[in-house]
């Protein structure tokens, strides 16, 4: 008991230090990291414009292309797209 | 005349998750960031130890993320409170596994500049390596021990609070505080100090 007791003031010398606090931004930081993010209607037109785009050239570029090719072409780059696209989105809020 | 109360501080946990959940309520989202956010980042902290107090917060912002991206699958079949710090314990481990080996040394040097006014300089010497030896001895212990010896000693949270963080009763916290200053005391003794 009389052990104990040494030991228990020797832990509250020892673990004397001021104890750390949370910065001042943390809430505004957190409830940046959860609201979901947006483009700006300049981003969204420019998004639309580079699919518009795109989409033509790919097509005009592929016009002799069977179908067939197309076809096995999507199959193996869309699920790596989208594998991509959500690695992105886990390493950017941090998972 | 009183502080401004913030949006929602009367409502419940399970009031504000299912207000979370219906739609997009974001004061009841920040209002449950207000309530944990310090008991989760001393909970990190304990874990952590003194050194990585930005760890222990980045740890609590990942928290807070996870809750709520959780909230929409949250049944309530356990109290949020548990669910929460049981998440932060875990986070808090995995972070504690990739940084151990980058802890930060602490001389002989500086800790023999701890102030003290009427003692002389092998005292003051003897008395930080004393502390240096408690606290690499914490360091040994297992987890739940060091992280309720932190959380007692240093960060000054009740038996309640620590039995709520660490999901165990107020006697098993007692009993892991008992448990944890025989086996530092059996650890310096075998360094050859003394408690006194």
């Amino acid at each position: 008991m009389h052990d104990d007791n040494l030991m228990d003031q020797l832990l509250r010398d020892t673990m004397a230090a001021q104890p750390p606090q949370l910065s001042p931004g943390f809430d505004a930081r957190v409830m940046r990291r959860v609201r979901p993010r947006r483009l700006t209607q300049t981003g969204r037109w420019l998004l639309a414009g580079y699919i518009v785009v795109a989409g033509a050239t790919a097509a005009w570029l592929m016009r002799e292309v069977p179908a067939t090719a197309i076809v096995a072409a999507l199959v193996m780059t869309v699920p790596i797209a989208l594998g991509a696209s959500a690695y992105g989105r886990r390493i950017t809020v941090g998972d | 005349m009183g502080a401004e109360q913030p949006p929602h501080a009367d409502l419940t946990n399970e009031r504000l998750v299912e207000r979370c959940r219906e739609g997009v309520d974001e004061a009841a989202f920040a209002e449950l960031v207000r309530r944990y956010r310090g008991s989760v980042f001393r909970l990190a902290v304990s874990i952590l130890g003194q050194e990585f107090a930005p760890e222990a917060e980045d740890v609590a912002q990942d928290v807070m993320v996870r809750m709520h991206r959780a909230l929409g699958s949250f049944r309530g079949e356990a109290k949020f409170g548990s669910w929460i710090y049981r998440v932060a314990f875990n986070h808090a481990l995995n972070v504690k596994a990739r940084i151990r080996y980058r802890a930060p040394h602490v001389s002989d040097e500086a800790l023999a500049t701890t102030p003290s006014s009427d003692r002389s300089p092998e005292d003051q010497l003897q008395d930080a390596r004393r502390k240096r030896a408690v606290h690499d001895c914490i360091a040994e212990l297992p987890e739940v021990y060091q992280s309720a010896l932190r959380l007692h000693y240093w960060l000054g949270a009740s038996m309640s609070d620590i039995g709520a963080m660490l999901d165990a009763p107020e006697n098993t916290v007692k009993s892991y505080l008992h448990r944890a200053r025989q086996l530092l005391h059996a650890m310096l003794a075998e360094r050859g100090f003394d408690a006194r």
